[in-house]
């Protein structure tokens, strides 16, 4: 555990020792304050961050492979994979440790965030039940996004391989969601329950279901797997 | 501390490694020594556990390292090839979470570092990035990483590869000095360096072992057949009678003769001896003084054994005709 431990510590500490790092957090609180400032700082508007949490998924969706791309493509490319992979440590232990890393720097990322909700607050009367599900709903998509990214970056060297992959997989996903409706009623059914983002929305309204939650933990734990998966099949190779 | 057994590597449809076997005993430094793409990498990740080989298998400390792969890393500190650093890191942070790694405790990795930190004088870069640092910082931070949690089996490839002479000298002297209490093998493809850091080494080529042993045994072996070389002054032309003298000598396997260039009064012999011959140079002298006669016709001025180099052995057992493990004394000396 203090190995995990360890691994996540030097990714997080990484993400702000390096110019990306930085970069996603300055341009996430861009967006998201852009979206504050104009869908939810409103005269008239309903006191909520609805419209922020409704729009986060799409920035997620570009934020989060720009965080885990370097996850494994950095070790692949620069060869420090091979200090870590020798060193007493098993395959699962470093998907572990760097997925936590990653997913501390999201939570990080969100933080700041938090002041858009304290200036609703000091401006009408709020509603916390909400906003703590829409936040719960962010992270959690954040983590299987963050899953899926790992994976990718496990199967490439090349960052922005691992980051168009990841990228075009999410909206791929959201272009096959949108368009279901003209699918046969039970592929739809299937597309619809696979589509994170709509179980995203029902967050959003502040509904927290125990399945969204389940799909979300369950999902990560997948592409993790796998993950550790294909960083042992070096070893049949 | 070292046994491998049979080991072989297939990439795809390539054959890096066939049927390697060796062993390296406890407090012994073993060079491998190969050309490149010889195969001295692939060995090297085998043994670290970096991945498995396709047939065979490796233990180190008596961990199979693919059955007991975490036990079998533990005991081994690993100096990879082009030393791979997280740049952004600075060296003492980078120590401490290599020894973090390794499972060691606060007041242990505080211990660890101070100790490599002394051994491989990192003192004054404690703080810089490793990104910023030069070739011998580097390869002495990586060395530094390798030793933290003191590993009974030191594994470096190409430790001085990209390094300068001064600091060649001074990784030297710390791989010398850490054989005291520790097995070390390391790969290069520099015969000098070998030659100078090890106790025995092994000739990889083509991803079979050529030869293993001693670097003096090696020798031994190439010494058999050694030519002789002899400066005469036999006259102009006089190069066939020389021969002819020579080739009567027992022992003699062939003669070459050529004329000493701007001297032509003097010829230039090497003597070819049978493998088993003995030492033929007394033989030699008795016959170039009595083919003399009293004519003073012949004189010599020169008479040596040519000594046989590592550099020639490797040419010999790595050449594109050398078949596998055909000329090494392989075994002799591994027990040394």
């Amino acid at each position: 555990m203090s190995r995990v431990w360890a691994i996540a510590k030097r990714e997080y500490a990484s993400f702000f020792r390096t110019p990306l790092g930085w970069v996603v957090i300055a341009l996430f609180l861009l967006l998201a304050g852009s979206v504050f400032a104009w869908g939810v700082l409103r005269p008239g508007e309903a006191a909520t961050l609805r419209p922020f949490f409704n729009i986060w998924w799409g920035l997620l969706m570009v934020v989060a492979p720009a965080i885990s791309m370097r996850l494994f493509s950095e070790d692949l490319r620069t060869g420090t994979i091979e200090p870590l992979l020798t060193a007493p440590v098993t395959e699962a232990a470093v998907v572990a440790g760097k997925y936590a890393g990653s997913v501390m720097f999201l939570a990080s990322m969100l933080v700041p965030s938090l002041v858009y909700a304290v200036v609703l607050g000091m401006l009408t009367e709020i509603d916390p039940g909400p906003i703590a599900a829409g936040y719960l709903g962010i992270l959690l998509l954040g983590m299987l996004y963050l899953a899926v990214g790992l994976l990718a970056s496990a199967l490439t060297s090349s960052q922005t391989l691992a980051f168009l992959a990841t990228l075009v997989g999410f909206m791929l996903l959201e272009v096959i969601t949108r368009t279901a409706t003209v699918l046969p009623e039970r592929v739809a059914d299937i597309v619809f329950a696979l589509s994170p983002n709509l179980r995203m929305a029902d967050f959003a309204r502040g509904i927290i279901d125990t399945a969204h939650i389940g799909f979300f933990l369950a999902g990560s734990f997948l592409f993790l797997a796998v993950t550790a998966v294909v960083l042992q099949s070096r070893r049949w190779r | 501390m070292i046994q491998a057994a049979h080991v072989s590597k297939w990439y795809g449809p390539v054959r890096a490694l066939h049927e390697v076997s060796f062993e390296v005993p406890k407090g012994q430094i073993v060079g491998l020594l190969g050309p490149n793409g010889a195969g001295k990498t692939t060995t090297i990740r085998i043994t670290t556990g970096f991945f498995p080989p396709t047939s065979g298998s490796v233990s180190v400390c008596g961990h199979d390292t693919v059955a007991a792969s975490l036990e079998a890393r533990s005991c081994i500190g690993y100096l990879p090839d082009a030393v791979p650093l997280y740049t952004e890191m600075a060296v003492e942070g980078y120590l401490d979470y290599r020894a973090r790694l390794y499972g060691l405790s606060r007041g242990e990795r505080k211990r660890a570092i101070a100790r490599v930190v002394e051994r491989c004088t990192l003192g004054d870069v404690l703080r810089r990035r490793t990104g910023q640092l030069s070739k011998g910082y580097r390869q002495r931070v990586g060395l530094a990483a390798a030793m933290l949690h003191d590993p009974a089996v030191l594994i470096l490839d190409e430790p001085v590869s990209g390094l300068d002479p001064t600091q060649i000298l001074e990784v030297r002297r710390l791989i010398r000095e850490l054989a005291h209490d520790k097995t070390v093998l390391l790969s290069s493809h520099i015969l000098s360096e070998v030659e100078a850091t090890c106790d025995r080494v092994i000739i990889i080529a083509g991803g079979t072992v050529r030869a293993d042993g001693t670097p003096e045994a090696l020798l031994e072996s190439l010494a058999a057949d050694a030519p002789y070389v002899a400066e005469v002054r036999a006259g102009e032309g006089g190069g066939e009678r020389l021969a002819a003298v020579l080739r009567a000598v027992s022992g003699v396997a062939g003669v070459e003769t050529t004329p000493v260039a701007g001297e032509p009064a003097w010829t230039r012999c090497v003597v070819t001896p049978h493998a088993t011959a003995p030492d033929l140079r007394e033989a030699i002298a008795t016959a170039l003084h009595r083919a003399g006669g009293g004519d003073g016709g012949l004189m010599v001025r020169e008479l040596r054994r040519e000594r046989p180099t590592l550099e020639q052995f490797f040419l010999r057992v790595t050449g594109p005709g050398a078949g596998a493990r055909a000329p090494g004394p392989r075994g002799e000396g591994g027990a040394a």
